[in-house]
């Protein structure tokens, strides 16, 4: 017999019109959320031509993976599968709930043949089950947390919606059941038929059902109206958040165009950073809406594994009970967050990488940290002293013993030759101020001699101006990267090469926003390039070479595999086991290699990882990650272990 | 009530010796100009000053004319104005000469701070040359001020300890530096008031010299030599390290 819809119900059709009334509550509840993030700011222009799908103000790309399919969330393969059992399961029911209203409206077939037996019948079935193990298992894990769920503060909603699914689940399969008891074997319904022949109630089954109907529809109808007040709400705002999230790895944090400022009164001029919620852009505000306190970041974080007073989930759990309190003027934010949280930030991005739901932390926190430095002039001791050296030296290796031309002494480096030379190597601050990171430089210009590169420095050695704006100068960067890209200007420079991860970032981030038109490769990439080209010979020594990710070569700007091509034609490549997009920092980004460190050192914890491998070499590409690793190597060995790409590739290079 | 500060713009007092060159007897004009170490601590001193009693602030700086680009930072700190007395002469009779005529020129001024000395020449003497022109009370070694009935408390660091002063009426003060003067960091808004801060300039006027005159300037030519001691464990090389150090008479 085909399956009656509403068997066994009068007005049925009550449960249709009373999804009005919960959508409108759904509605006025996502509306006020709205309401909440449109306080911000407009968002930051970047200023990049991408070319990603976009459909109005959502890309594609990352809606539908970030977003709908929520690809980062199987990082956890637990928490991942049920997830999507229990996402895809309530979709797939979802459906089935609509074409059954469907039926009822407009007759569409859908109880008949084939179609009844796979899709209304076993698929429904296996759908309810797979929803019913996911929200099990997310219960069970809600109910015996781990720490991440635990620390600075729980998400407590949860626990009632996941009650509420269980319920419309089994209220569902006992309402098939029953129904199938009186009714017969329906085709498919294994879980139902299978039920009807456990339920031996006689004439009090129709009554049973009776109630179980209408509870089931009632139970469902309130968990949609509840949804935009509940931590449910991110089945909207995670796709909006990962839609809206710019298809650029990094914070993304845009430049301030300080010119507005010339000619305004003290009082006029805007307020730099963020000190309130409402100096917040939008996408921050979304960002704090969308957190759902998983606290995948907190497990990741440098700062808050080794005992700083930072984690990227305190920061947004605070940022979300101000934007919940609806304190958007609160200025006692930054204090409440704290000086020493906002500075413990090493921009490392691996918060951004882990989050399941695209949310920007170190953004939020560059921005605080933005208006502690430029309008406050808050910063740690030694930050301070840094932040001076580069205003007024133009590099800030406070104390170094060094002068800008010493890391080329008894070497003869060309000069860049205005319409002659081809590439500019660019030398930035750590290798011409300190003296280990100086060996990486003269490692460099053999390499580019002996492939016969046209390449020539600048006769005066400058910082990008990135350490400022990490430190949250922006100002400053403004200044330094203005004089750099009209001294590049006037030498016709148009291509550069970086043996700084830092200054490549800065390069191809920051300086198109303020005005420099010149491509820039960063050594590893040149490397690669010159040994596929067969410029320059190497020997494999066949050795174990552990390579350590810069996250400003790896994480900000996705380039993972060019340098361990480097590395494994040289040796033999060994991981750590958190490399690639999982890489732990170094500890030395966001201006926090000038800094005395809290509890355990970041750098001891990686250069540990890296020794525990058994490899006698830690290959990395960046001078300050050399530099730390070196520093925290101490700790367990004597021997000097860590090298740059640059290094290896020159020791190995046959003239 | 007005106060000023003796400010000097000096080459990078933070080169390390391993780089540093002399032309024609002086700082080679590569290395990036500041204001003198402890005349930021001046600076800071006299804008916590101003802040506490309302009073102007005025630097003065005797120097070149390139030199207020670098002085601007006083007036980000929170100064009110500069002014700049141009001229590049290293006599300390002919510098406070001229600061004495630009102070002169600012009306009635109640206190004037400097650093210690100079970042550069390190001679510690323009101050106390200007308070003999100006015919005040110079009291060298101060770390703070406050102000006092017809005067100012000042204390002073001596080698082992602090003396508190008291000054009646007007004096020169030379500042050193201690936690408490460590110069602000300007907040960017300040910087950007601090360009539209007035600046004056004012010619050099004639004066007298000393009677010193410069025969050769030198500095230390820096050697390194690198020896490696050979032993066996930490301990040994401690204790040959401690032998040759003492063999060597650095110890």
């Amino acid at each position: 017999m085909e399956r009656v819809p509403y068997w066994n119900i009068s007005f049925g059709l009550l449960i249709d019109i009373l999804s009005l009334p919960a959508l409108a509550i759904f509605g006025y509840g996502i509306y006020r959320h709205w309401l909440r993030i449109r306080q911000g700011k407009a968002n930051i222009k970047l200023g990049l031509t991408l070319e990603a799908l976009k459909v109005g103000p959502l890309y594609l790309r990352s809606f539908i993976t970030r977003g709908i399919v929520g690809t980062r969330i199987y990082k956890k393969l637990f928490t991942g599968v049920a997830h999507g059992l229990l996402f895809w399961g309530m979709i797939v029911l979802t459906v089935g709930t609509v074409l059954v209203f469907a039926n009822v409206l407009f007759g569409i077939p859908v109880f008949r043949g084939e179609f009844n037996r796979l899709c209304m019948g076993a698929f429904l079935d296996v759908a309810g089950l797979a929803a019913l193990a996911g929200v099990l298992f997310l219960l069970i894990r809600r109910l015996f947390p781990p720490e991440r769920l635990t620390c600075f503060k729980a998400n407590t909603g949860f626990i009632l919606m996941e009650v509420g699914i269980i319920a419309i689940i089994v209220t569902g399969f006992f309402i098939e059941g029953a129904r199938i008891a009186q009714n017969g074997a329906d085709p498919g319904s294994f879980v139902g038929n299978w039920l009807a022949a456990q339920l031996t109630g006689g004439g009090g089954l129709s009554t049973i059902h009776r109630y179980l109907w209408w509870s089931h529809g009632l139970i469902a109808l309130a968990l949609i109206a509840y949804i935009p007040y509940s931590p449910l709400v991110h089945l909207v705002l995670a796709p909006a958040n990962a839609g809206l999230d710019i298809p650029v790895p990094g914070p993304k944090m845009g430049v301030v165009d300080f010119e507005a400022f010339e000619g305004e009164g003290e009082e006029e001029t805007p307020s730099l950073g963020v000190s309130k919620l409402a100096d917040f852009s939008r996408k921050n505000l979304l960002d704090i809406s969308t957190c759902l306190k998983c606290g995948r970041c907190h497990e990741v974080c440098p700062a808050a594994q080794t005992g700083k007073k930072l984690s990227p989930k305190g920061v947004m759990t605070t940022l979300a009970e101000y934007l919940q309190q609806g304190k958007m003027d609160d200025e006692s934010l930054l204090d409440t967050i704290t000086t020493d949280a906002i500075y413990s930030c090493t921009t490392c991005a691996a918060c951004m990488e882990a989050c399941p739901v695209a949310v920007n932390q170190p953004n939020a926190i560059l921005r605080m940290r933005q208006h502690l430095l430029m309008e406050r002039s808050e910063m740690p001791e030694i930050m301070g002293q840094a932040n001076r050296s580069l205003e007024a030296r133009h590099h800030p290796f406070i104390g170094t013993g060094f002068g800008p031309n010493d890391w080329r002494k008894g070497l003869e480096v060309p000069i860049f030759e205005k319409g002659k030379t081809e590439y500019l190597l660019w030398i930035g601050c750590s290798i011409a101020y300190e003296e280990r990171a100086q060996h990486v430089g003269r490692a460099m210009v053999a390499i580019l001699k002996n492939a016969g590169v046209s390449f020539g420095i600048l006769e005066e050695n400058r910082c990008t101006g990135d350490p400022a704006k990490q430190m949250g100068n922006e100002f400053l960067f403004t200044e330094i990267a203005g004089q750099n890209i009209e001294e590049f200007n006037e030498l016709g420079v148009t291509k550069v090469i970086t043996m700084c991860p830092h200054c490549f970032n800065s390069f191809t981030r920051h300086y198109p926003l303020l005005g420099a038109k010149f491509e820039v490769i960063p050594h590893a990439v040149l490397i690669r390039n010159l040994i596929a080209s067969g410029a320059i010979w190497l020997k494999n020594s066949g050795l174990a070479i552990c390579y350590h990710d810069p996250c400003y070569l790896g994480r900000h700007n996705r380039l993972f595999s060019e340098p361990r091509q480097v590395v494994s034609s040289i040796g033999k490549l060994v991981e750590m086991p958190r490399n690639g997009c999982e890489s732990f920092c170094c500890g030395a980004g966001g201006g926090n290699y000038w800094t005395e460190e809290e509890g355990t050192r970041i750098n001891q914890t990686r250069a540990k990882e890296a020794l525990d491998t058994g490899a006698k070499t830690i290959a990395t590409a960046c001078p300050f990650c050399m530099l730390m690793l070196t520093d925290g190597l101490k700790k367990f060995t004597e021997e000097q272990l860590v090298k740059d790409i640059a290094e290896l590739v020159c020791s190995q290079m046959e003239a | 009530m007005h106060i000023v500060v003796l400010a000097k713009v000096v080459p990078d007092y933070e080169v390390p010796s391993a780089d540093f060159e002399l032309v024609e007897n002086r700082a080679h004009p590569r290395y990036t100009r500041m204001i003198g170490l402890y005349d930021e601590n001046a600076v800071e001193l006299g804008v916590q000053l101003k802040e506490k009693l309302g009073a102007d602030l005025t630097i003065v700086s005797y120097g070149l004319s390139d030199d207020v680009q670098f002085l601007r930072k006083a007036l980000a700190m929170g100064a009110d104005k500069v002014v700049l007395v141009e001229g590049n002469s290293d006599d300390p009779y002919v510098i406070a000469a001229n600061l004495k005529d630009a102070i002169g020129r600012q009306g009635n001024v109640d206190l004037v701070l400097a650093g210690r000395q100079s970042s550069d020449m390190d001679r510690g003497v323009v101050p106390g040359v200007l308070a003999g022109m100006l015919d005040l009370p110079f009291v060298p070694q101060a770390c703070s001020v406050e102000s006092a009935e017809g005067g100012w408390k000042i204390a002073q660091i001596t080698e082992i300890g602090k003396r508190l002063l008291k000054l009646s009426g007007k004096g020169v003060l030379s500042i050193t530096s201690v936690p408490e003067n460590v110069p602000r960091i300007p907040a960017v808004k300040a910087i950007f008031a601090a360009k539209k801060k007035p600046v004056e300039k004012l010619a050099e006027i004639g004066a007298r010299k000393m009677s010193i005159s410069e025969l050769s300037v030198s500095i230390p030519k820096v050697e390194s030599n690198c020896e490696q001691i050979p032993a066996e464990d930490m301990d040994d090389a401690v204790r040959q390290l401690l032998r040759r150090l003492k063999e060597e008479r650095y110890l």
